[in-house]
């Protein structure tokens, strides 16, 4: 599962949801792709079954890219505990995704295949997403 | 390819206020450059802008005011939802001009049987004449065995383009497919993160 080797600050404010992607919104590296159509907190557990969704719908062949990373910590205070002494213990990690960006990527495979494969991914995922295909020009 | 003529009203308001009305009207705001000339704020028709630039690296006319001028889209804003086109720049060109445009690799043909192909560089960059500008470049994977590469030397450019991209760079590479993948005890590091994908482009 993905994880920050290390972090400046272990306990961080609660990155902003507001507005949409500011890059990552094209496909880069594959020929396929997921794009989010809405913003949301994607946690290193979601990210890692949607891409175990697809890389065992695709079985051999293909190659997959995974866009975002995991880096902001959010915390949660335990059950039946009192308000106050402090803010609680980090509990996830998330990717804040914003509408338009491209969250995997996928290559080598017919695009009948890609299309079932990432919509095995996007069940795993807490936003809704669309299937984008590569395309040419500026 | 032929050109695509398209008509421009000259714009006189800037700012966000103004190109929001423009878009409202199902137009779109664009900017006309290049051989040292003053910039040109125009507006262009939606609809047509749109329909012209599906296609790659078209020459387009540009009527300003009754004066034509050749342009290639330089830089296309699009939405990231809606795909919409937001902005556009365009950049003057000459008959006879050469210029640099990215053309996009098209792989044809299919590698050897148990091989799949990755393309490590999905457009090459190529100086050719603006008023023949290629769409495309077929590279042909037929039969090849895992472990071969194409670079971009290898590659039949169309005639009168120059290759700018690294000649030594990969542009496919046939390779046989991982195992089973998608094995429970499987790290996230066998797909890989952009920043290392593009460290072995």
């Amino acid at each position: 599962m993905l994880i920050p080797r290390r972090v400046k600050h272990r306990k961080q404010h609660h990155p902003s949801r507001s507005g949409a992607a500011k890059g990552g919104t094209q496909i880069a590296f594959g020929d396929f792709g997921i794009q989010a159509l809405e913003p949301a907190y994607v946690t290193n557990r979601q990210i890692e079954a949607a891409r175990i969704a697809m890389t065992r719908h695709i079985k051999r062949g293909g190659k997959v890219w995974i866009n975002i990373y995991p880096d902001r910590p959010l915390t949660k205070k335990p059950a039946e505990t009192r308000m106050g002494s402090g803010k609680g213990s980090p509990e996830w990690w998330v990717a804040n995704v914003k509408p338009g960006r491209i969250l995997f990527e996928l290559a080598g495979v017919d695009e009948s295949l890609a299309r079932e494969a990432m919509r095995r991914a996007m069940h795993k995922l807490p936003m809704k997403c669309r299937f984008v295909v590569r395309e040419g020009g500026v | 390819m032929a050109e695509i003529k398209l008509a421009a009203e000259p714009r006189t308001e800037f700012g966000k206020g103004a190109a929001r009305r423009i878009r409202r009207d199902n137009k779109i705001p664009a900017v006309l450059y290049g051989h040292g000339g003053d910039p040109v704020h125009v507006t262009l028709p939606g609809h047509e802008s749109m329909l012209a630039l599906r296609q790659t690296n078209v020459l387009l006319n540009i009527d300003v005011d009754g004066k034509g001028q050749l342009a290639v889209a330089k830089d296309v804003q699009r939405d990231p939802v809606k795909n919409t086109i937001e902005h556009i720049d365009l950049q003057v060109v000459r008959a006879g001009e050469k210029i640099t445009v990215d053309i996009a690799v098209n792989i044809v043909g299919e590698s050897a049987p148990g091989t799949i192909h990755l393309v490590e560089e999905q457009t090459l960059s190529v100086e050719a004449e603006a008023t023949h500008l290629p769409e495309s470049v077929d590279v042909s994977i037929e039969g090849l065995e895992s472990g071969s590469q194409i670079h971009a030397e290898d590659v039949a450019l169309p005639t009168g383009s120059t290759l700018l991209t690294d000649p030594k760079a990969v542009v496919v590479l046939v390779t046989e497919p991982r195992g089973e993948a998608g094995d429970d005890d499987e790290s996230a590091a066998s797909a890989e993160s952009p920043a290392e994908a593009s460290s072995e482009g």
